[in-house]
């Protein structure tokens, strides 16, 4: 039972992360019809952005604000500061290509993620990054929690797992409850019909790229104050992004969410309870098993040709 | 939809294959004929520059560039030194893409490395047919050099400066069984040459001296270890934890004490990152010692310190160094036997093997094994991590 908890957590806290990251692949997929293959590199960016703004503010040894404040702080930057990144990518790298075939924007998104990474490389070096939060308040944020049995749910789980919720809360409330959520859904609806109603698609398309990745630069920090974080983490962990939107129906933010949720546990009871050589293996057969039966994923919707 | 994931499909598979392509290409037998020794010659170094173990490369690197600057005028050579990125995650394609480049270069007459034991592997039939010799200071596995389980992966091409796992795995394994007198042991391992190669010598001398031991298994590309923790025992001593990332050995020992669990985790040579590997009470194992401790080496520390200011001197490094000065030492001998024009690559590798060096980075004299590619009487040893985290030595 205690095996059982511990990986439920386990699950819980990776599969946050990855729906963080699905969801930016979706909405932009939604709006824009673009599998942004950058993503995961500007997830990468969050997490030095973070990393940057954790030394400014005297690192995880001497802080020089509050531990709470801290990590907000260093959230709030990297999302800030991937919400600026997006809107670049999107102006200088999508925007030309949007009426070109749709290989062409496909294209240069690999290119985009292979800038981003070999910049990095080369302005950063190639060394990883440890947050060290081991080291805030006397690995407090490791050692105290809450007890479920004989398993401790360490603090920095909780605030792992509850920030990527609040977010997705937020996110859904916005899409789902606002004049520009409303604008965001017609435009990934019909996007001619869109503009013919007076939405302003340039706008609404930045805004979608601020929004996922803001959440990509969240999911950085959130994934980086509990390991290590490199300039070559972004294509792994949009590969399983980009599967988690995937399987929860790309286009879909409930599905996004779902998806994330699913691989995350997927990932950690295949690990617990089968064999940890097979995690991938059974995460990428989940895929190849939607493609075939259920190519719309959990909560898409199928593609619907006019014959 | 099912068209764009299928586009994105097609062209990520068609990536992977031009990339697969390029690196199946067949080994090429050029020679470097007439390469004049007083012209400028050229030493390729391959290891992972960039990628969790970057900061491997680099060490080696800079102690590569030192090795040159100071060691070929004093031989009156000229060499140009080339550097080869191999990041682990990247798999054996690139090491083997990277030999055909450097065999396609007439002026190469040597190679240092490949630093990992999975890139050796991938690149050492290529040199081989090329006649090129290669001295890795870093690549550990067992079967590089020894045949082990009727497998010899290496080739007589194949050279290093550092003594095999068949001696860390005992070593280590030993130190554990004597020394910390442990009665469980977790072994992870990480799905590439390296690190199974290590698990399964460590594992067989802990259940020779009657430990119980389980295995683990991850993927290179692995990072976040909960669930691996998870399985470990609350009972188990040690997880041994042959990596090639210390920053994922730091990540593992904090994930250990997050869930409770007592063991504390032993690394390989591949875990030595004092900046990155510092959780205190943990272990690490090395081919080479603290050389700031050998006096003949004050001279040599004081200027790879001048022109690395902000470095500190690690364990990757100094054997890099060594490896330079031992191919250096043969391109001269080459140069002398073949009165100042080497003919063929294969000059250089057949004195190799007759290197001696007096004054050893490591301490003490180098010379080859007459039985193996390996250095005679290396040992490996084994350090403590401190409360600061800081590496002492213990054993």
């Amino acid at each position: 039972m205690d095996q059982f908890t511990q990986l439920t957590v386990d699950a819980l806290t990776l599969g946050s992360v990855y729906a963080l990251i699905a969801l930016g692949y979706t909405l932009i997929y939604g709006v824009l019809k673009l599998l942004n293959f950058a993503h995961g590199d500007v997830f990468m960016v969050g997490s030095f952005i973070g990393f940057g703004v954790l030394q400014l503010l005297g690192g995880t040894d001497n802080p020089v604000v509050p531990v709470w404040a801290l990590l907000t702080i260093v959230t709030f930057a990297a999302m800030a500061g991937c919400a600026a990144l997006g809107v670049a990518i999107e102006r200088f790298a999508y925007r030309p290509l949007r009426d070109a075939p749709r290989i062409a924007p496909l294209i240069s998104a690999l290119g985009v993620s292979f800038f981003l990474a070999n910049s990095m490389q080369l302005l950063f070096g190639a060394d990883p990054r440890n947050y060290n939060t081991f080291d805030l308040s006397n690995g407090a944020l490791y050692l105290r929690g809450i007890d479920l049995g004989n398993v401790r749910v360490p603090l920095l789980r909780i605030i792992t797992i509850v920030a990527a919720f609040v977010l997705m809360v937020m996110l859904w409330f916005l899409v789902n409850r606002t004049r520009t959520g409303k604008a965001m859904r017609a435009t990934s609806f019909d996007r001619e019909a869109a503009a013919m109603m007076g939405i302003d698609i340039d706008r609404v398309i930045v805004f979608t790229f601020v929004l996922g990745s803001a959440l990509a630069g969240a999911a950085g920090v959130l994934f980086a104050v509990r390991v290590p974080t490199t300039v070559s983490i972004g294509f792994v962990a949009g590969l399983k992004g980009f599967t988690a939107a995937v399987i929860g129906g790309i286009g879909s933010i409930p599905g996004a969410m779902a998806g994330g949720l699913i691989l995350g546990f997927a990932e950690s009871y295949t690990q617990g309870y089968v064999s940890t050589k097979w995690s991938d293996l059974v995460v990428f057969s989940i895929l190849i098993a939607f493609m075939i039966f259920r190519p719309q994923g959990l909560l898409g919707r199928p593609d619907i040709s006019k014959v | 939809m099912k068209k764009a994931i299928g586009l994105a499909l097609a062209v990520l598979a068609t990536s992977v294959v031009a990339a697969s392509a390029q690196g199946a290409q067949k080994g090429s037998s050029a020679i470097a004929a007439g390469v004049n020794c007083k012209g400028t010659m050229k030493i390729a170094f391959l290891t992972p520059l960039t990628g969790g173990a970057g900061f491997l490369g680099n060490e080696q690197g800079s102690w590569a560039k030192y090795a040159v600057k100071t060691l070929a005028p004093a031989m009156h050579l000229k060499i140009q030194l080339v550097m080869g990125d191999t990041p682990v995650e990247q798999g054996a394609a690139v090491a083997q893409t990277l030999a055909q480049k450097y065999v396609g270069d007439p002026k190469v007459v040597g190679i240092i490395g490949p630093s990992t034991s999975g890139a050796v592997v991938a690149a050492t039939q290529t040199f081989f047919q090329a006649g090129l010799a290669h001295i890795s200071p870093s690549a550990t596995k067992t079967d590089l050099t020894k045949r082990e389980n009727g497998k010899l992966e290496g080739t007589p091409a194949f050279f290093r400066d550092v003594p095999g796992d068949y001696i860390q795995g005992p070593t280590d394994a030993n130190y554990m069984i004597k020394t910390l007198h442990v009665k469980k042991v977790v072994i992870m391992d990480f799905q590439e040459p390296y690190s199974t190669g290590l698990a399964a010598a460590v594992e067989r001398t802990l259940k020779a001296g009657g430990v119980s031991t389980s295995r683990l298994s991850a993927s290179n590309t692995t990072t976040d270890y909960s669930a691996f923790v998870t399985k470990v025992p609350n009972d188990a001593d040690i997880v041994f934890f042959p990596t090639q990332k210390p920053g994922d050995a730091q990540t593992f020992a904090q994930q250990l004490l997050e869930q409770g669990k007592k063991a504390k985790v032993f690394g390989g040579d591949g875990s030595n990152g004092p900046g990155q590997f510092k959780a205190p009470g943990s272990y690490v194992s090395n081919f080479a010692p603290d050389i700031t401790g050998i006096k003949a080496d004050a001279k040599i520390i004081a200027g790879w310190k001048k022109d690395n200011p902000k470095s500190e001197v690690g364990s990757f490094g100094p054997p890099s160094y060594g490896a330079v000065q031992i191919m250096l030492t043969a391109i001269k001998r080459a140069c002398a036997a073949d009165h100042g024009v080497i003919k063929a690559r294969h000059d250089v590798l057949r004195q190799m093997k007759k290197v001696k060096i007096s004054n050893w980075i490591l301490g003490g004299k180098f010379a080859f094994s007459t039985k193996s590619n390996d250095p005679l009487n290396a040992k490996f040893y084994i350090f403590k991590i401190q409360q600061d985290g800081s590496y002492k030595l213990v054993g």
